[in-house]
């Protein structure tokens, strides 16, 4: 072992990024190209009378235009998150109807971007329009029916008796604002065939071998005709699972058009086309004994969902995980708006399931006049409330205490306005985070070399977290050789399935596989060290020795729960009069298993917390009231933190490797780090001004009021 | 984007000409807005004349002790030069206070005064919008009005300038030079840019084929005490929710003269010349701040969603003065 794991290890792939060499989707180099530019629908909710395309068939360098009148052939495929997925339920253009405003309602190619976008705006459209429905009061809400196999409804013990008989009671209402992913890399795909029956693909995606199936089923093509490209992706956080529609688009006309063709969204048409998280709304009912006990957590959410797909918010997720309650009640509804598809973002449904209830914990704490850290210590529990199994190496009280000890916590006075530095008005604040520890099924090819180098292939990804270097760095550990002699190869459907990038589960999926690839190549070597293994291939002549492994999850699932924790820790400052919301400090503290990358993985909670402190700060994709069209349209007008924005960000980890999970211990670090944030700063900025804050993002102009 | 033909100009009287001869031509400076406009089809010139060639890059004295600053410096240059940064303060601070540094590398200060609006809904073909397309109306009155305007709008129009530069130049007094096909004048700043009134389609006073080609600072000695206050929803890289510019002369504790001007409240960068009125002679105080910030807010009218930049705007207003009259500094 070289003791490699669980060191800080910078990014294997980083040289690449920063000098450019590192190709993302819209830079593959194919001759004969040809560029397409969508055309979308201005109005929320109507159908499309008339639409004149002769001005763009005409225009220079116009290639076709597809309406539609003339779709291109799909398939619906199975579509359901096995096999197959497509993220929203109607294929593109497939009739008249606009469901939302920002639709896609045809394509423009052109032999360039510029004039298949000329093209697009030639276009000319009447529809018949219907009142959309856009405004969260007036839509009708319905129970959430189940998702991905689960209920949201649960009930545990007698709510209406827990709540009557507590000493302490609180209830609030929270609300979140529809929030875009907003990646730094805009969605792109360029779609290839090879004859009329073979398909390449170089499209990010966080699940190589989902989105080869998916264009098979799409094309009726068996799946090897298909080949997924996808080397780096640029930020995904969700919205880069499967195709969207202006994907599935973008092959069919490719094919029809017989040229390889590229699409490529603009900021503007990611704000309807490419997800988003949808605004919500949660009522939470807490009562407590005068010692600070829970005696009841009633927890109602409302999110929304487009009128072509059903995705819920699933924000009741995290409340039977976090505190020990005996009567417990969680209500999802869904209503259906006249908005774009939304989708997973970052934690979806534990970010603002959070927010919600870590912000009543707070409310909690101050009524009871207890200090925070002490009433989460007070309730932790040890099992999932829902599942009935107890948690897998759960260190949550550490995260708490090593992070006031970081932070200072103690010497906070428990009073509201007691702060102030430089004329502002400071305050602290604190709350939990958490993430479930999933896992899925990866496989893994190792080839090693004669020249003490080894190969690592997976068609798993890199989302721009760190997956190469947490493969490189794991096959380094268990060969016993330095990390720059490791090649690792994803993003690719030629190599072995390597599973979803979401969920925060790639490290906790891959890991073991690359550790059970490595020990293969190893035994079949017949040697106990990389070393030996490459001498004895020298002197055999023999060009490598190769072995490929699989791992998933198993019987561990039904005896644990597993669940990643964490405490953030913020101070801000708070310019009253002129509503000025800084956050100045900050301390997380994670329990994540192993850590297998410390630089990487501590760079993912950063990251996190900065996106968080978006969501906590500015975040909010507003809709035209009137029209439903977005009024967001480009990194100026949807706004998330620049650098000043952004205090110095201190992680830690703490806790053990959870050996019951995997073999490597690894529980992934992806989403947890933003779970939690928005409401440490809520209860920070109640602690600086004694104004309780419900409704994010916290503008201005809450600030002043 | 249409097709356009692109001329490089090598005088200022051919950029003049040239623009003279051809109504769907534009001048072209850093581009970084111009061009953002064209990839939406904001904008569909036939002829660019590009004027980055012209020799309007120099910051100078003027001889009673100002600055003529060239229409093409580039508004990094402007915020670093010493003289701006020791006489105008607020000026320094106020060009810092916008946009990012690339775009303020490349942006020119004729360009800045002449940056459109960041209504969302002119921004967006798919709207309705009377500033795009005259007589079609203005979704903003119904709509998601939270940056609009407060005062001098119309019904027709309730976009505001986004321009910071502009906020702390129309504090200073400025003169816009210009030169066009009937020859070169003056434009004083605050009459530079316009009101929406009936034609919001008209930003400027400014006759078709016009080339700004500098703009002078008259001395201003007490505006080393001056201030640039920007209140936005981040810290950095956003337009103003509202802006103030600032300056305070006193002798004692009174109030000898001052200087106010306010941005993101307005179709054009704000000068609430009664508040500054109301301030001469008085006791640099609070009570005065605040009664000149409710001047300076006097006949707001705030739309559904920026009913806030009312008292954001006049708090500011009393932060920026309170700062100014101790002596400047950065807000
Ligand atoms: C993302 C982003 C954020 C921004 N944030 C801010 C901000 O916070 N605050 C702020 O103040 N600004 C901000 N800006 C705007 C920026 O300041 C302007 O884009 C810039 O100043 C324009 O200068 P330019 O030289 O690039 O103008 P161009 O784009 O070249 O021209 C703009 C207009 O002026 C005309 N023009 C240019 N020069 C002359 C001249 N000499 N005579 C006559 N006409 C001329 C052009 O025809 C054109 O219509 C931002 C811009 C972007 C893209
Ligand atoms: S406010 Fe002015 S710029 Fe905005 S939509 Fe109305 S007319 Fe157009």
């Amino acid at each position: 072992m070289s003791n490699v794991i669980g060191t800080s290890v910078s990014r294997t792939e980083g040289r690449a990024k920063v000098t450019g060499s590192a190709t993302y989707s819209a830079e593959h180099q194919i001759s004969g190209l040809v560029h397409g530019y969508l055309i979308t629908a201005s109005v929320a909710n109507g159908q499309i009378r008339a639409i004149d395309t002769r001005e763009a068939e005409k225009a220079p360098g116009v290639i076709a235009v597809f309406t539609h009148k003339n779709a291109p052939k799909v398939f619906m495929p199975k579509n359901d998150f096995m096999n197959s997925k497509i993220y929203e339920a109607r294929l593109p253009l497939s009739d008249n109807q606009v469901h939302y405003a920002g639709q896609i309602i045809g394509l423009v190619v052109a032999d360039t971007f510029e004039r298949a976008r000329h093209g697009a705006h030639l276009v000319k459209v009447e529809y018949d329009t219907q009142t959309p429905l856009i405004d969260a009061k007036k839509v009708t809400f319905k129970e959430a029916p189940p998702q991905f196999g689960e209920e949201f409804a649960f009930a545990k013990g007698n709510i209406a008796a827990g709540l009557a008989n507590a000493a302490i009671k609180i209830e609030a209402t929270y609300t979140s604002s529809t929030e875009l992913h907003a990646p730094i890399e805009p969605h792109a795909i360029i779609a290839h065939w090879q004859g009329a029956d073979a398909l390449t693909v170089y499209e990010h995606t966080q699940w190589v071998a989902g989105a080869q199936r998916t264009y098979a089923e799409l094309f009726a093509l068996p799946a090897e005709k298909v080949r997924i490209v996808a080397p780096y992706i640029g930020g995904a956080f969700g919205c880069k699972a499967v195709p969207w529609p202006h994907a599935i688009l973008c092959a069919a006309v490719a094919r029809q058009v017989k040229r390889p063709l590229k699409v490529v969204l603009s900021r503007r048409q990611m704000t309807a086309n490419a997800g988003h998280r949808s605004e919500t709304e949660q009522m939470l009912r807490l009562a407590a004994t005068k010692d600070g006990m829970l005696t009841a957590i009633a927890h109602e959410v409302k999110s929304y969902t487009s009128p072509v797909d059903v995705f819920i918010e699933p924000c009741t997720g995290i409340t039977p995980v976090m505190y020990t309650v005996p009567n417990l009640q969680l209500k999802q509804e869904l209503a259906v708006m006249n908005i774009g598809t939304p989708t997973f973002m970052r934690a979806p449904g534990e970010n603002p399931g959070l927010w919600a209830l870590e912000s009543a914990m707070d409310e909690l704490a101050w009524a009871l006049k207890m200090d925070p850290v002490e009433l989460r210590l007070k309730n932790e529990t040890r099992e999932h409330q829902r599942k009935g199994l107890p948690f897998s190496a759960k260190h949550f009280a550490d995260c708490l205490n090593v992070g006031a000890e970081r932070f200072g916590w103690n010497d906070r006075p428990m009073q509201v306005r007691s702060l102030t530095r430089d004329g502002k008005r400071v305050g602290w604040g604190m709350a939990a985070a958490t993430f479930p520890g999933l896992r899925g099924r990866a496989s893994v090819k190792v080839r090693l070399l004669p020249d003490g180098t080894a190969h690592v292939l997976t068609a798993a990804n890199d989302m721009g977290t760190g997956a190469y270097t947490v493969v490189a760095v794991t096959a380094a550990e268990v060969l016993g050789i330095p990390v720059e002699k490791i090649r690792v190869e994803m993003g690719d459907s030629r190599l072995p399935d390597g599973g979803l990038a979401g969920g925060s589960q790639m490290t906790a999926s891959l890991a073991p596989a690359v550790t059970a690839a490595c020990q293969e190549v190893l035994k079949t070597a017949n040697c106990t060290t990389a070393s030996e293994a490459c001498a004895a291939l020298r002197q055999s002549g023999r060009g490598a020795i190769e072995a490929t492994a699989s791992s998933a999850p198993g019987a561990e699932m039904k005896k644990w729960a597993f669940q990643s924790w964490g405490a953030h820790f913020a101070e801000v400052t708070v310019d009253e009069e002129i509503g000025r919301l800084r956050v100045t400090r900050w301390v997380s503290v994670m329990n994540i298993g192993q850590v297998i990358n410390a630089k990487a993985a501590a760079s993912q909670v950063r990251g996190a917390v900065i996106m968080g402190i978006g969501q906590a700060l500015m975040e909010e994709a507003h809709l035209d009231p009137n029209t439903g069209y977005p009024v967001v349209y480009d990194l100026a007008t949807y706004h998330f933190p620049a650098h000043a924005d952004t205090p110095r960000i201190d992680v830690a980890f703490v806790g053990k490797p959870d050996l019951n999970f995997n073999p490597i211990g690894a529980r992934g670090v992806g989403e947890i780090g933003i779970t939690g944030v928005s409401a440490a700063i809520a209860n920070a900025v109640y602690h600086a001004t004694g104004k309780r804050l419900r409704s994010l993002p916290l503008t201005p102009d809450k600030l002043i009021g | 984007m249409k097709n356009f033909s692109y001329v490089r100009a090598a005088s200022v009287k051919e950029a003049v000409q040239q623009s003279g001869a051809n109504q769907a031509a534009l001048f072209i400076a850093g581009g970084t807005n111009l061009v953002d406009r064209m990839k939406v089809f904001l904008d569909e010139p036939s002829h660019l004349i590009d004027i980055t060639r012209l020799q309007m890059q120099r910051i100078e004295p003027t001889t009673d002790g100002g600055l003529r600053i060239g229409a093409l410096v580039s508004n990094t240059a402007v915020a670093d030069h010493p003289d701006v940064r020791r006489n105008y303060p607020l000026l320094s601070r106020a060009i810092l206070s916008g946009a990012s540094q690339q775009i303020r590398n490349v942006a020119t200060v004729g360009g800045n005064i002449l940056q459109r609006t960041r209504c969302p809904y002119y921004y967006d073909t798919a709207f309705a919008c009377n500033k795009r397309k005259p007589g079609t109306g203005c979704p903003a009155t119904t709509g998601i009005n939270r940056m609009h305007a407060l005062l001098g709008a119309s019904d027709q129009c309730v976009a505001v300038h986004p321009s910071d530069m502009c906020v702390a130049i129309a504090a200073l007094d400025a003169i816009v030079e210009v030169e066009g096909p009937r020859g070169r004048r003056q434009i004083p700043f605050t009459d530079f840019h316009r009101l929406p009134g009936d034609t919001p389609e008209r930003d400027t006073n400014l006759e078709p084929g016009e080339l700004i080609t500098a703009v002078v600072i008259p001395p201003l000695p007490f505006a080393k005490s001056g201030v640039y206050l920007k209140l936005r929803d981040r810290a950095s890289y956003a337009f103003a929710l509202v802006s103030v510019a600032a300056a305070l002369k006193l002798e004692g504790d009174r109030i000898q003269a001052a200087r106010l001007a306010l941005g993101g409240v307005a179709h054009k960068p704000w000068r609430p010349t009664e508040a500054e009125r109301f301030l001469i002679g008085k006791p640099a105080n609070t009570a005065t701040f605040q009664q000149s910030a409710e001047i300076a807010l006097q006949g707001a009218q705030p739309l559904a969603y920026n009913g806030f930049k009312v008292e954001l705007a006049k708090r500011a207003i009393q932060r920026s003065l309170t700062i100014s009259a101790n002596g400047g500094g950065v807000a």
